[in-house]
């Protein structure tokens, strides 16, 4: 297993930049998630990794070296497609061996590396059916056997989930997660869904448009997003940007926020708004830092309670969504499931600040 | 592609290249050449005396080449309506649920497995009113009944279209029937919960959807119809006098027989105008739709 | 489509029986000359001339199948259609094999391994199968000619595999096209080379257009006249000229028994393959037509 670098890694077609100054490194047997909307270069960046693409500029290291001229097959990689590619016209054991046939490993050899991994996915009876045969969990296995097998530097995964159903999607995350803890395997792998990222990551990339957003821990990207896309893609339901009024109280900043009815309400901010008195900022809470009353986190330093016309409740079993009306904006807080709060009538709602992130309206960067 | 040494990034042009090099020489060499000698004074060898346009304005002043035109007009335009008519007719019969249709299809369409030549033969004595048709029905007792066209001068052409027809409304009926089976089963749904009879459900709905199928079955029929030599030779043999000649078999007989092969050059050159008028607009349609990568 | 048929009870039977007969009608329409050839092809010329030709032979020979096959006079020698037969074949064959293989590799290049111009190539290869074929008539005899093979059996070879390149091309483009390109990845991950993929990995799913285009091919050669009447001679002329000739040689009587045999033979092949494989056959036809 071996690390990964990227450094300022550029690729266009013709005129159109399609990754731009990309710069991520992970260490060895490190878990690298890749998220962003599609469209955003996350799948060329893989290919790129993989040698599938050539790259217009910047350097690509595995395990230190250099492999920017290499051929897939040289740069001790292997890949896990989305549609699993599994070759038709082999039986499950051809698959597996197919890349050790190429490199011209003994048969003998080739047999016991294959029967490994079958043990390890726990696929030895299927080894001699054809993949028309299998079903998309299985074959999902056998893709996963044939990228095991090869005992790569970095395992490379494009989006493995996404022809899954949803119960199989979470069963197999699950055990990818596992695959990875026990073999210390370094990882990239491609997804647009968040929570897959969230699950499984020690760094998740967010990329926009081809520009790296940001790369962080899933807690840094959860907690501490630096800007406002980062931080409504990452999260579900996804972080609330409510549209306030910065301004200057006796105590310090302050945020204003408009209520449909009644006066607007009023909320303690730390010192780095105090430059901007005077002009609308976006005020970001995810929804469980609105809550009812019982519910706030009793560590917080500082929770501010207000009263709020609560316009839809969503029960989902285990919490409660609700929603208001802040700022002009629909704001989904998430009670529990059994607090004493009807739809259509006034609630006290705590606002847990602690959490709470700010971010320029214009540039949407992240100003506190 | 990665650059896996200049030879990986070569070889797929290297593949290409033979299949290229045949095309170029057959296709484009052989075009260049026919239209070099279409300018020159070649009669029954080659002869790489310029002449201009000379050969062109013999053509077109030659009544042999205008009724050979002519017959092309009335010989294509039959060819294609009737053959797309009939075989929407039978792609609509076929498809309303159709018990035996596994046997029907085939019998439909097994002409178009047939050498032109075959077709011809089998036609020509079909036609043929001392034997054939007209003299069965005779003898089945209707004895006036009468079908000489194959022997009459302005009706022969119609006989090439006849047996044409036969050959081809099969291939255009499986044509328009995957068209058909194409069309997703919830828009007729939809139409018939609108109240929408049979007849109106195809009439406004299913058949205007089959316009794609319209245009390829345009594109095949028609540079068919202009290339169409073979069931012309085996058929009418160009006759009665030259009742039944085609562009194609002007051709032929003014370069081979006639020995005046800068006349045959042009004509070939006016053939080959014709079908790109109507082959290249659908070739640039194609090669433009990317294939699904 | 379904649910199309209307269920109302009486009028509707009424309607089904109307539509059961027009289809027949036409079956009837289609299998007639068939009917014909086959029927008289084995009546003595005698009946025919006397007789009905939609009558079933009173008396059944198959002296005129014999009699087509290898003794009637085509053109100036009394061979019978057999060496002409082996003519096709030997020129069918060949032609097939090798635009075969050349229109699977082509396929392969122009999806899998493009380049730029590579759809400009390809738009001229397919211009090439519609262009009327008597625009290479004076150049091709030609060509042959300073090639030393006019008239021989691998003059034609040469000129069906040019015209035939640009479909069987377009044929495996089209196929390929949608085989999945994360397949080819994958392949290129294990270290698979251009021709290993191609053998190891394409080859093996390309079955149904192989069929396909080997169909194609071998009913559009078989029955090809013009380049046969015009580039072939008594060693290399195949069946479709040499049918034309037993037909349409002038005086004697007309055997139409003979020729309708003929006739039969001259389709036979292209029939066999039709009815062993006609779901390919259509299937041919129109990824040439519908899908081109």
């Amino acid at each position: 297993m071996g690390s990964l670098e990227i450094d300022s890694l550029d690729k266009s077609y013709g005129a159109a930049k399609v990754l731009k100054d990309i710069n991520i490194e992970i260490e060895e047997g490190g878990f690298l998630v890749l998220v962003g909307p599609s469209g955003c270069g996350k799948s060329t960046l893989l290919n790129s990794i993989a040698g599938l693409e050539d790259i217009t500029g910047g350097e690509i290291r595995i395990a230190g070296k250099k492999v920017n001229d290499l051929a897939p097959a040289d740069r001790d990689i292997a890949m896990v497609f989305q549609s699993y590619a599994l070759y038709p016209n082999m039986t499950v054991r051809g698959n597996i061996a197919f890349g050790m046939e190429i490199r011209k490993i003994p048969k003998a050899e080739r047999d016991e590396a294959v029967h490994r991994v079958a043990t390890l996915l726990q696929i030895e009876d299927l080894l001699d059916r054809k993949p028309s045969q299998l079903s998309g969990g299985q074959r999902q296995r056998v893709a996963m056997g044939r990228a095991l097998v090869r005992e790569p530097q970095v395992f490379l995964f494009d989006e493995p989930l996404s022809n899954l159903d949803a119960k199989l999607r979470v069963d197999m995350r699950t055990e990818i997660k596992k695959l990875h803890q026990r073999l210390g395997a370094t990882i990239v792998y491609v997804t647009h869904d968040q929570i897959e990222a969230m699950t499984l990551a020690t760094k998740i990339a967010v990329l926009k448009g081809g520009v790296l957003q940001q790369a962080g821990t899933p807690a840094e990207i959860y907690n501490n997003p630096v800007n406002t896309f980062v931080a409504e893609f990452m999260g579900s339901p996804s972080m609330n940007l409510i549209p306030a009024q910065a301004g200057q109280g006796p105590n310090g900043p302050t945020l204003s926020i408009a209520r449909k009815a009644g006066d607007p309400l009023v909320l303690p901010a730390p010192e780095a708004v105090a430059a901007y008195a005077g002009r609308g900022v976006l005020l970001g809470l995810r929804p469980e830092a609105i809550t009812d009353e019982e519910a706030a986190d009793r560590n917080a330093r500082v929770v501010e309670t207000a009263s709020c016309r609560i316009d839809v409740l969503e029960p989902s079993g285990a919490d409660t969504y609700c929603t208001t009306d802040l700022g002009g904006k629909d704001v989904i807080g998430r009670l529990r499931a059994d607090a004493p709060i009807r739809q259509g009538e006034d609630a006290t709602l705590a606002f847990n600040l602690d959490k709470a992130v700010i971010f320029d309206p214009d540039s949407g960067e992240r100003i506190a | 592609m990665t650059a896996k040494g200049r030879l990986g990034a070569l070889l797929p042009k290297l593949i290409l290249s033979p299949s290229f090099v045949i095309v170029l020489i057959f296709v484009y060499g052989f075009i260049a050449y026919t239209l070099y000698l279409s300018f020159t004074a070649s009669t029954m060898l080659p002869n790489y005396d310029l002449v201009g346009l000379r050969n062109y304005e013999r053509l077109w002043q030659l009544p042999h080449w205008w009724l050979a035109v002519k017959n092309l007009a009335i010989f294509g335009t039959l060819y294609i309506v009737v053959s797309c008519a009939l075989g929407l007719f039978l792609a609509i019969l076929l498809d309303q649920k159709i018990r035996g249709e596994g046997m029907l299809r085939p019998i439909y369409l097994y002409p178009m497995a047939l050498s032109f030549i075959v077709t011809g033969t089998a036609w020509k004595w079909f036609l043929d009113p001392g034997i054939g048709i007209e003299n069965t029905m005779q003898q089945w007792g209707w004895d006036s009944f009468q079908f000489g066209w194959i022997k009459d001068r302005t009706m022969a052409i119609y006989c090439v279209a006849i047996a044409a027809i036969w050959q081809s409304s099969g291939f255009v009926m499986a044509m328009f029937l995957a068209g058909l089976r194409g069309v997703d089963g919830e828009i007729i749904k939809a139409a018939r919960i609108d109240g929408a009879s049979t007849v109106t459900t195809y009439r406004r709905i299913i058949i205007p959807m089959m316009r794609p199928v319209f245009l390829s079955a345009f594109v095949v029929l028609a540079h068919l119809a202009i290339k169409s030599y073979d069931l012309v030779v085996a058929l009418t043999g160009g006759g009665p006098g030259q009742a039944t000649e085609l562009p194609a078999t002007f051709m032929y007989s003014y370069t081979f027989s006639r020995s005046q092969m800068g006349v045959g050059a042009a004509s070939a050159i006016v053939m080959m105008m014709m079908v790109f008028a109507i082959i290249v607009p659908y070739i640039y349609a194609e090669t433009k739709r990317e294939p699904g990568q | 489509m379904s649910a199309r048929t209307e269920s109302r009870p009486d009028g509707g039977r009424v309607l089904r029986a109307l539509l059961y007969a027009a289809l027949i009608l036409f079956a009837i329409y289609y299998l007639l000359p068939l009917y014909v050839m086959l029927a008289n092809s084995v009546k003595p010329l005698e009946e025919i001339r006397q007789g009905n030709m939609m009558a079933l032979p009173q008396v059944l020979t198959f002296e005129p199948w014999a009699q087509a096959w290898s003794e009637a006079k085509v053109g100036v020698a009394a061979t019978g259609l057999k060496p002409y037969f082996w003519n096709s074949i030997k020129m069918v064959v060949p032609a097939v094999i090798i635009v075969t293989i050349l229109g699977a590799l082509n396929g392969y290049v122009l999806t899998k391994y493009t380049f730029r111009g590579a759809n400009i190539l390809f738009g001229m290869m397919l211009l090439g199968c519609f262009i009327p074929f008597q625009i290479a008539l004076i150049p091709a005899a030609r060509v042959l000619g300073f090639l030393g093979i006019a008239g021989t059996t691998w003059g034609l070879v040469l000129v069906h595999t040019a015209y035939g390149l640009g479909f069987a091309t377009l044929f495996f483009r089209n196929y390929y096209a949608a085989f999945p390109t994360e397949l080819i990845r994958a392949a290129r991950i294990d270290g698979a080379g251009f021709f290993t993929i191609f053998f190891r990995i394409l080859l093996p799913s390309s079955g149904p257009i192989i069929v396909v285009t080997v169909i194609w091919l071998f009913t559009n050669i078989w029955n090809d006249f013009l380049f046969g009447v015009s580039f072939g001679d008594f060693d290399s002329q195949p069946m479709t000229v040499a049918l034309n000739n037993l037909v349409s040689s002038s005086g004697g009587v007309k055997e139409y028994n003979v020729h309708f045999a003929g006739a039969i033979l001259a389709a036979l092949p292209t029939l066999i393959v039709y009815i062993v494989s006609g779901r390919y056959f259509v299937r041919g036809l129109m990824s040439g037509a519908v899908k081109g």
